[in-house]
């Protein structure tokens, strides 16, 4: 195994049905390193879950190939799902049975002696806020309910990696953050997430890289300067400087600096768009003009998707 | 790996033992079976003693419905396991979550066709359990051990018949894209074999052997035997040769007809051994079995080879 924790090469899928072949996934080359909270971001039939599906083995590529902590996720894939866990797109649970009862099942399915379950299962159900009801059917759990249930059962195996698929659809405000917290302590312990969504307001700020699926093919990846980077080359530089004084002055200064566009300012606070990165001219301007802060801004999730989804990647 | 079959099996057997659907067949059966013997057995009370003793009478009443009974409630049985096996898994989306763990697919399969299995003997075992003493003690009849062996010797080819039925809706429900039309499939093919086919072989059996002959019939004396009896008798025998022939490959057809072979009475009013009853009806056997393995193993290896798209 290299420094990447999933890694694909030249995957690729294609859907033969009677209204004719889809390209769901075309030569996609993925490389998710340890201990990230990796967000996979593409609009709706991007082939996200095809990408998700082929890592667990719940379908074979139609060419290419996938390794997921070193093993390859065809020849593999029992490794694999060992040390995965899913919570996949579209999924239900046994609804006569128990809460309990579903993950009992879940977790001997997946290896885990029947004592560590008796203590793994409520402690999995807390962690997602559905201890009381433990021993209550899932057919009367609510969407958000099932949902966190989901949730627990790709958690049962504290696996080394986490593939969610959607994984707030449905969750109420208290969830999200639950989730979000989740997420947060699993990579701390240096484990790593893998989350697909299109969801980027919601989910786009707790993952610190990403990769840009569009229609079937991966447009970018890289942590998020990696990919504000390019994004500035192509739209600019921006910066927010906060002044103590002379707001003008130090205005009319900088629009004579090489590469700066555009200029405005309010109150104290000034904003600098530039073609090019400006970040050591502006420094020098900070001492002469008690500049209190001077930080680059960089660009959101969404706008990077955004650039990304409409760059003209094709 | 036989663990995790067999955690299969543990929960299948379980999840539908606490089922309704799973009681609701065993207890259609006690239903059917107590309110047809009730009312054969009334009507031979008035019969009075003729031939064979009333007590052979009814017990072959017995027996024989609980094969007529046996055959459209076993093939629901094993419809009932079989046709939700994969296709509800996929429905429900419950397929996703198993087969994303360290499981083979032949496990989930397996661990499958073994709790059928069990629970299609625990059914047949159950409603003939329940429902031949009930009838026993409502018609007041002294029924001897060698009756009840062969009572309860019943169950082995309604199992037989079950689990062809099972395997059966275990392929539709392996290729079906949603369980609704699995079910609708599979029960198809119970009333193709049940109803249909009957219709259809005793339609061509007319259209081979013309109109049957006039029976001598009068209504103010008993029947007699007689010249017109044999011609009769004649024409039957080939009716149901044909009828027989058409019907070769019909399980239900395979399975009345082992049945019929358990409980042929010998003239002196004691039955065949089980030996011989069964050496002559080897083919019935070999035919059932035919339908398991030919359903089985493509249900195997299409299952194997597909994959977990939607
Ligand atoms: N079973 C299938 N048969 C045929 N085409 C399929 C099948 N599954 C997916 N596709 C097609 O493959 C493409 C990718 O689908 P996929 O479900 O991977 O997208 P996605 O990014 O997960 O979308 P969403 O955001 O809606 O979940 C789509 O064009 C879809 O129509
Ligand atoms: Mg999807």
């Amino acid at each position: 195994m290299g420094e990447y924790v999933i890694e694909t090469q030249d995957l690729v899928k294609v859907y033969k049905d009677r209204s004719g072949v889809v390209k769901a996934l075309d030569g996609v080359s993925l490389k998710v390193p340890k201990a990230v909270l990796f967000g996979l971001f593409g609009p709706n039939g991007s082939g996200k879950t095809t990408l998700i599906s082929i890592l667990v083995g719940l379908q074979l590529p139609t060419s290419g190939s996938a390794q997921v902590l070193g093993f390859d996720c065809v020849r593999e894939s029992i490794e694999v799902r060992k040390r995965v866990g899913l919570l996949p797109e579209n999924y239900g649970f046994y609804e006569s049975m128990t809460a309990y009862e579903n993950l009992e099942y879940l977790g001997k399915l997946d290896g885990i002696p029947v004592q560590e379950l008796k203590r793994r299962i409520p402690e999995v159900l807390e962690l997602v806020g559905l201890k009381e009801w433990i021993n209550s059917k899932v057919k009367s759990f609510s969407r958000g309910m099932t949902q966190r249930l989901a949730l627990a059962q790709a958690l049962l195996k504290d696996p080394e990696i986490l593939l969610l698929d959607e994984p707030t659809l449905g969750l109420d405000p208290q969830g999200s953050t639950m989730f979000r917290k989740l997420m947060e302590e699993f990579v701390k312990s240096g484990k790593s997430v893998l989350i697909s969504t299109h969801l980027l307001h919601e989910l786009g700020y707790i993952c610190t890289q990403a990769a840009f699926l569009r229609k079937g093919k991966l447009v970018a990846q890289g942590s998020i300067e990696e990919l504000a980077k390019v994004y500035s080359k192509e739209k600019g530089y921006s910066y927010e400087l906060l002044v103590a004084e002379d707001v003008e002055l130090l205005v009319k200064e900088l629009m004579k600096l090489e590469g700066v566009i555009h200029v405005s300012f309010e109150n104290d606070k000034v904003r600098v768009r530039a073609s090019e990165d400006i970040s050591d001219e502006l420094a020098s301007l900070v001492g002469k003009f008690r500049v209190k802060a001077m930080v680059p801004i960089s660009p959101t999730w969404d706008e990077l998707y955004q650039f990304y989804q409409g760059g003209g990647w094709e | 790996m036989i663990e995790k079959v067999l955690i299969i099996t543990k929960k299948e057997i379980l999840e539908n033992i606490k089922s309704v659907k799973y009681w609701a067949i065993v207890g259609l059966f006690v239903l059917l079976y107590l309110s047809s013997t009730y009312a054969i057995g009334f009507a031979l009370r008035g019969l009075g003693q003729q031939g064979i003793q009333r007590r052979e009478r009814v017990v072959l009443t017995l027996s024989s419905q609980v094969a007529n009974t046996m055959s459209y409630i076993a093939p629901l049985i094993g419809i009932a396991l079989g046709f939700g096996a994969v296709a509800a898994e996929r429905d429900k989306g419950t397929i996703r979550l198993v087969l994303a763990r360290p499981i083979y697919r032949d496990a989930l399969i397996n661990g499958k066709v073994i709790a059928a299995f069990i629970l299609i003997v625990l059914a047949v075992l159950a409603s003939t359990l329940i429902a031949v003493p009930l009838a026993i003690s409502v018609q007041g009849v002294n029924v001897t051990l060698d009756d009840f062996t062969r009572l309860v010797f019943v169950t082995v080819p309604a199992s037989l018949l079950a689990l062809a039925y099972y395997t059966m809706a275990l392929f539709v429900s392996v290729n079906a894209g949603r369980s609704s039309q699995a079910l609708v499939v599979s029960l198809s093919m119970w009333i193709f074999f049940s109803f249909i086919l009957p219709i259809i072989s005793s339609f061509i059996a007319f259209q081979i052997l013309g109109p049957p002959p006039a029976m001598p019939f009068n209504a103010t004396r008993p029947f007699q035997p007689g010249q017109g009896s044999r011609q009769f008798a004649e024409y039957y025998g080939k009716y149901s040769q044909i009828v027989n022939t058409i019907q070769i490959m019909s399980p239900n057809a395979r399975y009345t007809s082992l049945i019929n072979a358990l409980f042929a009475l010998r003239q002196s009013g004691s039955y065949e051994t089980l030996t011989s009853s069964l050496g002559a009806r080897w083919l019935d056997v070999v035919v059932l079995l035919f339908y398991i393995a030919a359903f089985a193993i493509p249900s195997y290896v299409l299952f194997l080879r597909r994959q977990e798209t939607r």
